[in-house]
């Protein structure tokens, strides 16, 4: 029987997608949803497309860090003026 | 023995100082506003200072400094809080931007060319609570069980936030590079 994209199991890999792409499966469930992306290129390109959005999340919603002024107000207020 | 000034001063600038840009970045996420953020920021190391004999060593410096600056946050900015805005978060369709795309940019290319101020701006569109998820998750990179903790809430209600938010984010972000020419929207 070949896998359409709404099979069972189809929904099931989708399921844990995020959870895969975030390492969060035991070994075991992480393996079944291996075993099912080998057979399924449907899913592969699904979970590969949320894979290069959470790269992108990484990379570009990071927002800017503490400025360097902020940094040297705290450490003033943190232990005294001599930074 | 208590260490002395000099050697709590200097751990806490090994092992706490290193995270500033991760508890701005919070409290940014937090207040949705950069001087707010800052005065939330020099609190929490302050704070953190202080109770610095309380810090476990060895264990999650940044995940402690996260979690003053959230009980400060909540105990005394929260009135004044930013409210996410607008997005309804019952309307998303889960992977509708994948469906619509999976012809045309199935690697989705398209994010690459949204300007960093058009990110952070949908992300800040967010209600907080699915900010925060996003931000310790996707940027911070602390695993489910850690933001469970952090947030007090159970682990299903972090994977349920981070779901829609993600999600609703991509949306937006999708809707974005439409209307900007980045991307065609599938004819219906």
């Amino acid at each position: 029987m070949s896998e359409s994209r709404h099979s069972l199991e189809c929904r099931e890999a989708i399921e844990r997608l995020y959870e895969y792409l975030d390492r969060e499966l035991t070994p075991e469930v992480r393996e079944e949803v291996e075993r099912h992306l080998r057979m399924c290129g449907d899913c592969v390109k699904h979970f590969e497309f949320e894979r290069a959005f959470l790269r992108f999340l990484e990379a570009r919603a990071r927002g800017r860090g503490a400025g360097p002024d902020v940094k040297r107000r705290i450490l003033r207020e943190l232990f005294g003026g001599d930074q | 023995m208590t260490p002395t000034t000099e050697e709590r001063r200097r751990q806490f600038e090994a092992e706490a100082l290193p995270h500033l840009d991760a508890v701005f970045r919070y409290a940014h996420t937090l207040t949705g506003d950069p001087t707010r953020a800052e005065d939330l920021t020099q609190e929490t190391m302050l704070k953190a200072l202080r109770a610095w004999h309380q810090f476990e060593r060895g264990s999650n410096a940044r995940a402690w400094l996260l979690t003053i600056l959230r009980n400060t946050f909540i105990n005394e900015y929260r009135r004044r809080q930013h409210q996410g805005e607008t997005v309804d978060l019952s309307a998303i369709e889960p992977y509708h931007v994948f469906d619509e795309v999976q012809d045309v940019d199935p690697e989705g290319r398209f994010f690459a060319s949204i300007v960093d101020d058009e990110v952070l701006r949908a992300v800040r569109a967010l209600p907080e609570e699915f900010r925060e998820v996003l931000l310790l998750s996707d940027v911070e990179g602390f695993p489910y069980a850690d933001i469970a903790k952090l947030l007090d809430v159970p682990i299903g209600t972090v994977k349920s936030r981070l779901f829609r938010a993600r999600q609703a984010l991509q949306q937006r972000l999708y809707d974005y590079a439409v209307e900007m020419g980045y991307i065609k929207r599938r004819a219906s």
